[in-house]
Formats: C-alpha cells, structure tokens, sequence
C-alpha cells in the first residue's frame, strides 16, 4: 500500500487534545462533578474522526486555526494513515467503556480515562503508538489488511 | 478526592504493571532470538525490521541508520517477510539485530535503536573500535 504524506503535528494536537481534556475532567470533576461529561463527549469526538477524519474536533483546529495562524508549524511525514486512526479508534472505545463506568463505578470509569490520557501523552512526548503496534500485530496475523 | 486517588492509582498500577511485562516480554524475545544464525556475511551487517505502518521507523530509526555510514542494512518487512520476522520473535517495529560476520545475531533491539547504541554493537560484533573511536584516533 502507498505511503502518503500525513502531517504529524495534527496527530501531536490531537494527542494533546486528549490529554487535555482527560485531565479539566479528571482534575475538574473533584470540584465540578458534570464535567466528567467531558469524558464521554471525548469518546464521540475520537469515534466521529476515526470514520470521518474530516470531523475530527482537533485536528480540524489545527488544519483551520492554528496551522493557518502559523500557530503551529506543518510537520509532513512519509506515513499512513490508518494506524494512527486506528489508535484513535481504540482511544475513543476505551473511552466509551470509561462513560459505561462512570456512573457506576467513577473510580474504574477515571482509571480507563487516564489510561487513555497516559497513552495519548507517551505518543505524545516520546512518539510510542500504542494502538499502532497493536495495528502491526493483527496485520502480521492477517486480522487486518495492514500492508 | 478519594475517587480521583483511587482512580490515580489503579490508573498507575495498570501502567507499571504493564511496563513491567513489557520488560519480561523483551528479555523473552532477546533471549530466544540471541544466537539465530543466517548465512555469513564479509562484515557484521543490520537487519532491520520495518513495515508500511511504522512511523517511527521513519521518523527516528531510519535516520539513526543512516547516521552509521557505510555499514549493510539489510531491511526486512516484518508483515510480508513474517517467518524471518518469528525467527527474530519480532513483536515490535522497528527492531534491529546486530548480525556478526558469521551469521550470528549478537544484539536484538527492539523499538528504537538509537546509533550510538547500534555502533557498540557493531564494534563488538567486529571486535574492534566504534566508528566514534575510529574517526578520533
């Protein structure tokens, strides 16, 4: 399959998009309660923009406020997309499983959103997918078209 | 607050935890791949585990290779090349091995290698000088 050019900084501000939001719910809720309707608002965002990319809330920032602003620069690389859509698609279930325990049980519905957040920040700072490797494993069992 | 704690730390615990199977799981692999051999080469020489969907391969590995000058590369597309891929317990991407001029795997790294790292490992594959050394003396 092709490579075509993905630029990495919509990637960087999606990922700091997740850890931002995790963190005004996770930190918010303890004085604000309903803001951890920001968790299961998140997990429609990534959902929506793994099948339809161009409603994906951050990256939609980015390519319409902060890249024409000059605000952050274009970082184009040789890549696919569909590994880093696919660990936004795994991001936005874990998130729905987190909304599922939030009402129930709050501390295993916060502990999934970290988790979430935890991730989006290594990809973040040291540019480990997770969900990307994941993507790998199941193309190399033939689970997924992968290459 | 106490749910945000608790929250915190089952959070952390499933994040050591998994760091630490991380550890356990790439010892495995570099225990297991240690010593396959292929066909003997002139000079110790990089197998390099790749594929489509790897950016950091790209990103970082890549021109980390590159860095090594004119030492073989051979690269390898993990999904397409799969039972070389098993031989070398390839469970991540990138991963290099560092092949002595015998044939031998001497040095499996999985995730991403910088050169530094990968010229040790070639010095001692040739049991001399690192390029680094080479260049300074």
């Amino acid at each position: 399959m092709a490579l075509t050019t993905v630029d990495h900084s919509a990637l960087k501000v999606n990922q700091t998009g997740i850890v931002a939001t995790v963190l005004v719910a996770f930190i918010g809720s303890y004085f604000y309660r309903p803001l951890l309707v920001l968790i299961p608002l998140l997990a429609v965002v990534l959902l929506v923009g793994t099948f339809a990319p161009q409603l994906a809330l951050f990256k939609q920032l980015y390519f319409k406020v902060l890249k024409p602003r000059g605000i952050v620069k274009p970082r184009p690389v040789q890549d696919r997309p569909e590994p880093h859509n696919f660990a936004q698609g795994l991001g936005g279930v874990f998130l729905v499983i987190s909304s599922v325990f939030l009402l129930p049980v709050p501390v295993i519905g916060l502990a999934l959103a970290l988790l979430v957040a935890v991730l989006a920040f290594v990809n973040l700072a040291f540019g480990y997918c997770l969900g990307c490797q994941i993507y790998f494993q199941l193309g190399k069992r033939g689970l997924i078209r992968a290459s | 607050m106490n749910t945000q704690l608790w929250a915190l730390a089952a959070a952390g615990t499933v994040v050591l935890a998994a760091a630490g199977l991380e550890v356990l799981r790439s010892a495995r692999a570099r225990r297991l791949a240690a010593g396959t051999t292929l066909a003997a080469a002139a000079e110790p020489y990089i197998l390099y585990f790749t594929g489509d969907n790897c950016t950091v391969c790209r990103t970082h590995q890549e021109p980390a290779l590159a860095k090594l000058g004119s030492v073989r590369v051979d690269k390898v597309d993990a999904v397409a090349e799969r039972e070389l891929a098993d031989r070398f317990h390839v469970y991540t991407l990138p991963t290099t091995v560092v092949m002595t001029a015998d044939g031998r795997a001497l040095h499996v790294n999985y995730g991403y290698a910088p050169a530094n790292k990968l010229d040790r490992q070639l010095a001692e594959a040739r049991g001399g000088l690192t390029l680094e050394q080479t260049a300074t003396a």
